[in-house]
């Protein structure tokens, strides 16, 4: 991972010509020029030359950039700016720390034993990652808006058993007689915490494709949060972890349902580990077997959905995450995938690619 | 630097929370697409032509300046705040008003996103034809102000001729309505037009009535491709001559499609020169005049020559085409970005005079832009440390050699800061002088928009870092 003084020549290559306005998703909700990707470079050009400090506006338009992407995949200069952006904001963690809700989320995701058996422990760390101090009073309010309890607002309740503790999952065999693929599932914390039922889906449709899955044990947090906010050294030790959790399995691939996850492990694991040349190789290796869901299942295992079965003409949207369009290039496999079900009827929503809103850390300060 | 006297003001006119006076949103609204940094003193966001009008009053009493910008995409500096000032930001006024679908009209806040009016229209079968390769980001009143072209010009015409009325602010803060929103109307002098292309120096405009057209029925897209660049300069002349108008003709130069053919998935060759064409209208009427200019193209030396396949290739192309001028970067770090016009007989002549120029400064030369109405975007691009006095001693020269064919020294960016040291170069001195008249006699302080297009001294300073990009 390059630090910022690394970084000049990428700030230097923004021409300010202001393409990024048009494709950036905060620009578009908030409108203003400091909430661009353009000004978002122009104040961390101005802050690497010291010409400003790090003030509470310079760390407020830093940290409202999302990390999606779309202003690099657009960019006519093809500036990286989004390794200028996680840069900045780790040299600001460097200086200043990380702030309150998202380091007590960290703490707990990196804790020792991996995201395996830590049970309510960490449960209650993460309620930092889900809710923030209600400044007017007492409590916690929900850092998340989903439509079901009273005004709107809707804690997701964490899983009664995490994925990871799951007795089918403890009893999962991994390989058996055969010649079949090797797969091994790489949870993550959405699937282990939040939502179990997406990994054990996820399990059963990688069987039914035909290969042997396996969930290694001592995975940790995919690092991308602790990324997001410029909390490297707890991101590299997640990396860490995960490299040797899973580079021990002997698996042909590596599965995650989780597109934040994919992108972690395939882009940004390496970047973390990159100040070890002997470790980036590894990490290198590992992320070469890293397959999302939808492209394992489609491109691996040429799983083409046989009795698939949905009942009634069912109409089905798709938005298209940040992490797994933009970055991982992914966008027709999961389409391929709803389309395979029976009666299922795929239609385009309006803007199927813009930012959900939580990406990047966005949701730890502005939410 | 401005007294908290006027500080207070403007935030009592706009509202706290839409004045910022920190260093770092300053710095935010100090820039446009020229690449040069003018910090102003502050930036505020009004909602409507009345706060418009209350800062300009304050500006005339207080003596500061007064910086209209849109989305800060400009070409020529015109939105710097060179003299420091307030720069009144139009990205709160961003509402599309009204589409007559009757009349064929639209009403539209200065803030509006060309791109945005214009699928809004589609939607409704109606057409805004004005396309500068920034229309997904840049802003009507940015437009307005600059005359923008684009590649329909050709076929369509330019920003001014969509115009049909304003509302606007004039520099001494009283609030006026020009023009019409009817199909005719000469009811004294066209203050339309002379706002139109004012570079926010007679007037800010706060509200527009734009003129549309029925959306054209169909589209086709090509693309021929030259081995040199006077084949393609030949097949322009001989398109126009041949009695057809396309809705675009762009040509581009090696250089050019060397630097965004990443920007098309499906790859743009490798090839000396290349014309993108578009013809619309009646289906019939498309298909038949894309036949004629395959003809002529192939008569003209084309080595090759091809439809579009699909909407995704053709959106694919224009997204390369619309790239090239921030791309060029990539094959050198300098570049004086010129926006010449020559009559399109005279592009073949205008081709070969950039040669000579290129060769004898010895300074890389990339061309683009729009052929069909012989505007063409003449790149010096260069080494800043070493070739900085060839590059502005090559600039002159393009604009003698456009000014020899018949030409102008800038079709659609406008004179602002870059080009305002060549400004007599076009103009009789009697002719800048009755411009000089006008400017005093709306803006007696010189309060909007000082340093732009009559350079005054600090105006002539950031002239010449603005030049050179």
């Amino acid at each position: 991972m390059k630090p910022l003084e690394l970084l000049k020549h990428e700030i230097d290559k923004c021409v300010r010509c202001g393409t990024c306005r048009s494709t950036c998703p905060t620009t578009k909700v908030l409108g203003v020029e400091t909430a661009s990707p353009r000004g978002r470079v122009s104040l961390v050009s101005a802050f690497s030359k010291g010409e400003i400090g790090l003030s509470e506006t310079y760390l407020k338009h830093l940290r409202e950039c999302t990390l999606c992407g779309a202003c690099r995949t657009n960019c006519p200069n093809y500036v990286d700016t989004v390794s200028i952006f996680a840069a900045a904001r780790a040299e600001a963690v460097e200086k200043q720390g990380v702030p309150l809700a998202a380091s007590l989320a960290f703490r707990g995701l990196k804790d020792s034993g991996g995201i395996v058996g830590i049970g309510l422990k960490i449960a209650s760390r993460l309620q930092g990652l889900l809710f923030k101090d209600a400044s007017a009073g007492p409590g916690l309010v929900s850092r998340f808006s989903l439509p079901l309890v009273g005004n709107g607002r809707l804690v997701p309740p964490l899983a009664k058993t995490f994925f990871l503790d799951l007795p089918e999952i403890k009893s999962l065999s991994g390989a058996g007689e055969g010649n079949r693929p090797r797969v091994a599932f790489y949870a993550g914390c959405g699937v282990n915490y939040l939502m179990p039922w997406v990994g054990t889906k996820s399990i059963e449709l990688i069987k039914r494709a035909g290969a042997w899955v396996e969930v290694p044990g001592g995975q940790a947090c995919c690092g991308m949060p602790a990324y997001a906010m410029g909390d490297l050294a707890s991101a590299r030790e997640m990396a860490l972890k995960n490299l040797e959790a899973l580079e021990s399995s002997g698996a042909d691939f590596i599965a995650t349902s989780c597109a934040t996850c994919g992108h972690g492990l395939k882009a940004i694991m390496p970047e973390l580990l990159s100040d070890d040349p002997a470790l980036k190789l590894r990490a290198e290796k590992v992320a070469s077997r890293i397959r999302d869901i939808s492209e394992l299942l489609l491109n691996e295992l040429g799983f083409r959905g046989k009795g698939c079965e949905s009942g009634p003409k069912t109409i089905v949207t798709y938005h298209d995450p940040c992490h797994l369009g933009r970055a991982q290039g992914l966008r027709e496999e999961p389409r391929e995938l709803i389309k395979m079900g029976k009666g299922t009827v795929l239609k385009e929503m309006k803007h199927p690619c813009l930012c959900c809103g939580l990406g990047g850390g966005l949701m730890y300060t502005n939410y | 630097m401005l007294s908290n006297l006027v500080k207070n003001g403007l935030c009592r006119i706009v509202g706290e929370a839409n004045c910022s006076f920190s260093r770092e949103e300053l710095l935010c609204y100090s820039y446009d697409a020229t690449n040069t940094l003018h910090q102003p003193d502050a930036v505020v966001f009004p909602s409507g032509p009345e706060e418009v009008s209350l800062i300009l009053k304050m500006a005339n009493s207080e003596g500061f300046p007064v910086i209209p910008r849109g989305a800060g995409t400009g070409f020529s500096g015109g939105s710097l705040p060179v003299e420091g000032g307030v720069v009144i930001s139009f990205e709160r006024m961003r509402k599309i008003l009204e589409i007559d679908t009757e009349n064929l009209v639209a009403v539209v806040e200065p803030g509006v996103v060309t791109w945005d009016l214009q699928q809004k229209a589609e939607k409704l079968g109606l057409f805004y034809p004005p396309d500068p390769s920034s229309l997904k980001f840049s802003t009507i009143g940015g437009n307005i102000a600059e005359c923008a072209g684009g590649p329909r010009a050709v076929k369509y015409g330019v920003t001014r001729d969509y115009v049909l009325g304003l509302e606007a602010v004039l520099p001494t803060g009283e609030i006026i309505n020009t023009g019409v929103r009817t199909a005719k109307g000469v009811v004294g002098y066209d203050l339309t037009r002379l706002l139109v292309c004012s570079e926010g120096t007679l007037g800010i405009v706060t509200k527009a009535v734009l003129k549309l057209l029925p959306l054209p029925e169909a589209t086709v897209t090509m693309l021929s491709l030259f081995s040199d660049m006077r084949d393609a300069a030949r097949a322009t002349s001989a398109i126009i001559k041949s009695r057809i108008i396309p809705s675009t003709l762009e040509i581009m130069d090696s250089v050019s499609i060397k630097c965004v053919e990443g920007f098309a998935k499906t790859g743009l060759p490798d090839a000396g020169a290349l014309l993108l064409i578009e013809v619309d209208g009646h289906r019939a009427a498309v298909d038949a005049e894309a036949e004629a200019v395959r003809k002529v193209c192939l008569e003209s030396g084309a080595k090759e020559f091809r439809r579009a396949a699909d909407k995704d290739e053709v959106k694919d192309l224009w997204k390369a085409r619309r790239a090239v001028s921030a791309a060029l970067y990539k094959a050198r770090p300098g570049k004086i970005n010129e926006d010449i016009v020559v009559p399109r007989s005279r592009i073949p002549e205008l081709v070969e005079g950039l040669r000579g120029i290129s060769e004898r400064y010895g300074v890389l030369i990339a061309s683009f832009g729009h052929a069909g109405d012989g505007n063409i975007h003449v790149n010096i691009m260069h080494d800043k440390e070493t070739q900085a006095e060839a590059a502005l001693s090559a600039a002159e020269d393009v604009f003698r050699l456009a000014l020899s064919l018949g030409g102008t020294i800038s079709g659609e960016h406008g004179v602002g800061l870059s080009k305002a040291r060549y400004l007599d170069m076009e103009l009789k001195p009697e002719a800048i002088a009755a411009m000089r008249k006008i400017k005093e006699a709306f803006d007696p302080r010189g309060i909007l928009n000082p340093g732009k297009i009559f350079p005054t001294p600090p105006g002539r300073k950031a002239a010449g870092s603005a030049v050179v990009l």
